[in-house]
């Protein structure tokens, strides 16, 4: 198990620094994520729209949505999600969108 | 090993260690059983182990792994065991036991079965630890992550749990982007095609997060002028998570997911895309555990690949692909499934300079991603550092570009480019051909038959 400092309190993590709690998840916490798991300094606009698409989804449904969703929910282009998140759309966006790790070969 | 597991263990029941007992007991083939007493301590098997030489600790040696089954098997079902354990090294099930089983064969094995390639005696060890894993199985003791696949893939027939609308509107989508990047309005993604010569078969992790991949396979059949299809309902998914939970009936009623799109459909040909234990599970394990032969061929997208530059079917331009390449080799797909050379003639032809690993092949290492590593979150560690040896292979080529022809190396492959900071892209072999394809003419593939010539 691994863990973050976060407001003074501990937030613990599982091996591969998903979210242990998804409902621990807010904005800033997302920031620490980004700085600590994926090594993004700065989230820019572009970030976000990705970060708060595959959140609110998750919240209404429960999962991760297809890429084809995101690219469609926030316009953005397929290839300009993998260089936003070096770690990829699972193990980078979903990560930071506070969701547990998605099932499959990721 | 998990919270959950760990208390799991610790509420284990003696009627649980006999059922966990029995089922290690039934499922052991006699032709396995025979080797549990056959170990003779020659050691070569733990520098073949990539956890091994990673780490080199007993506990990471293989036939210290079996020994924990092998004892077992000696004390319940030997009579030298029953009466002198201590003379035979012969334990008893106990739950201190079922620990050490699930430590051995789910946190410190892939399953990749170069120990046993490698073994003095050729002991069959991952079959042998299939047992166990069944046996582990049996009594509640798979770990959470692992067995969501194979819930997900017999409740929703992917192991994604994909919709079958957000599958087909993918599809969709990549046909548009397949029309945009070869210009051609004609070029298609057929789904549910009656009659289609080729059922194509892909990872969901592609339709999922990764679907450039699936493009690129979707081209390179374009281009190959092949008569393809995918099904919009099961059938589309090649994975069968069952293969590392051991489970033979769940992933009988998997493997029959493609098989009753073939006839469904009525395919021809059932293709497996780039995957190790998809085409290790359709190719060789589907017919053992629906116990029967299949009516149909089932082929690797790799060999229908080599069959099309072979034929002139397609045509590559190896320059197209400029940066230096090396080949993985995965465990299910290479040392399990027979199929080495396909991938290797590929990439000869589609890029400009290829560089074989050391060793290469049958005896290449395992990258530490397979048996279900990927998807145990609490073994991630251990993953990472025995991916060291492949980490180190890949270095030592001088490539830029390695090629796995499986989804799931890819995902490890990506973790350790990350982790050893290889600064290496990974692609599929498909992805290679796609970027070197020569846009093919108009002009039909071949000549009509003598009955359409007729006037």
């Amino acid at each position: 198990m691994g863990s973050l400092v976060f407001n003074g309190q501990v937030v613990a993590l599982n091996e591969e620094g998903f979210l242990v709690e998804p409902g621990l998840w807010n904005e800033d916490l997302a920031r620490v994520l980004a700085r600590e798991e994926e090594g993004l300094e700065t989230l820019d606009e572009e970030h976000w729209a990705v970060i708060r698409f595959i959140r609110a989804h998750f919240e209404e449904k429960q999962g991760a949505p297809m890429v084809r969703a995101v690219c469609k929910g926030t316009g953005l282009r397929l290839q300009r999600i993998y260089d936003l998140f070096p770690s990829g759309p699972a193990k980078g966006a979903c990560k930071l969108a506070g969701l547990p790790k998605p099932d499959g070969c990721v | 090993m998990s919270a959950e597991l760990d208390q799991k263990l610790e509420a284990l029941t003696d009627e649980t260690l006999a059922k966990g007992l029995a089922v290690f007991r039934e499922h052991l083939k006699e032709a396995e059983a025979g080797f549990l007493n056959a170990c003779v301590r020659c050691g070569l098997c733990a520098d073949s182990c990539h956890y091994h030489r990673a780490e080199p600790r007993l506990e990471n040696v293989p036939g210290r792994k079996l020994d924990h089954i092998a004892s077992v098997f000696r004390a319940h079902y030997t009579t030298f065991g029953r009466v002198a354990p201590g003379l035979v090294g012969a334990k008893r099930f106990d739950r201190d036991m079922a620990r050490a089983w699930v430590d051995a064969v789910f946190g410190r094995c892939s399953l990749c079965g170069r120990c046993s390639l490698n073994c003095t005696i050729g002991i069959p060890m991952p079959a042998l630890f299939r047992a166990a894993r069944r046996a582990l199985g049996a009594m509640g003791l798979v770990p959470d992550d692992l067995q969501a696949n194979v819930e997900n893939s017999l409740r929703h027939g992917n192991n994604m749990a994909i919709e079958r609308e957000e599958w087909v509107e993918t599809l969709e989508w990549i046909e548009e982007e397949l029309q945009a990047e070869t210009g051609d309005p004609q070029a298609r993604i057929p789904v549910d095609k009656q009659g289609a010569r080729c059922l194509f078969t892909v990872n969901p992790r592609e339709a999922k997060f990764f679907p450039l991949s699936l493009q690129a396979s979707a081209k390179v059949f374009w281009a190959a002028k092949e008569d393809w299809t995918l099904a919009s309902e099961a059938g589309w998914d090649l994975t069968n998570y069952a293969l590392f939970t051991c489970e033979d009936d769940q992933a009988a009623a998997i493997v029959k997911n493609l098989t009753d799109a073939m006839t469904r459909l009525g395919c021809e040909v059932l293709v497996i895309g780039e995957c190790g234990h998809g085409y290790q599970s359709a190719r060789w394990m589907g017919p053992e555990w629906l116990k029967s032969a299949f009516p149909f061929p089932v082929v690797s997208i790799l060999e229908l690949m080599d069959q099309y530059l072979d034929e002139g079917r397609i045509q590559v331009d190896p320059t197209k692909n400029t940066q230096p390449v090396t080949l993985h080799d995965p465990c299910n797909l290479v040392r399990h499934g027979g199929i080495s050379e396909p991938q290797r003639r590929v990439l000869r032809r589609a890029v400009n300079t290829f560089t074989e690993m050391a060793p290469r092949g049958i005896e290449n290492y395992c990258c530490g991603g397979g048996g279900g590593q990927l998807a145990m979150s609490e073994y991630r560690n251990r993953r990472l550092k025995a991916g060291r040896m492949k980490a180190d292979q890949i270095r030592a080529t001088g490539a830029k570009v390695v090629a796995a022809p499986c989804h799931n190396c890819i995902d490890q492959l990506s973790e350790l480019n990350k982790e050893y900071q290889l600064k290496v892209h990974i692609k599929t072999v498909a992805e290679l051909v796609a970027a070197a394809l020569v846009p093919p003419t108009s002009t039909p593939s071949s000549t009509p038959t003598f009955a359409e010539a007729q006037p």
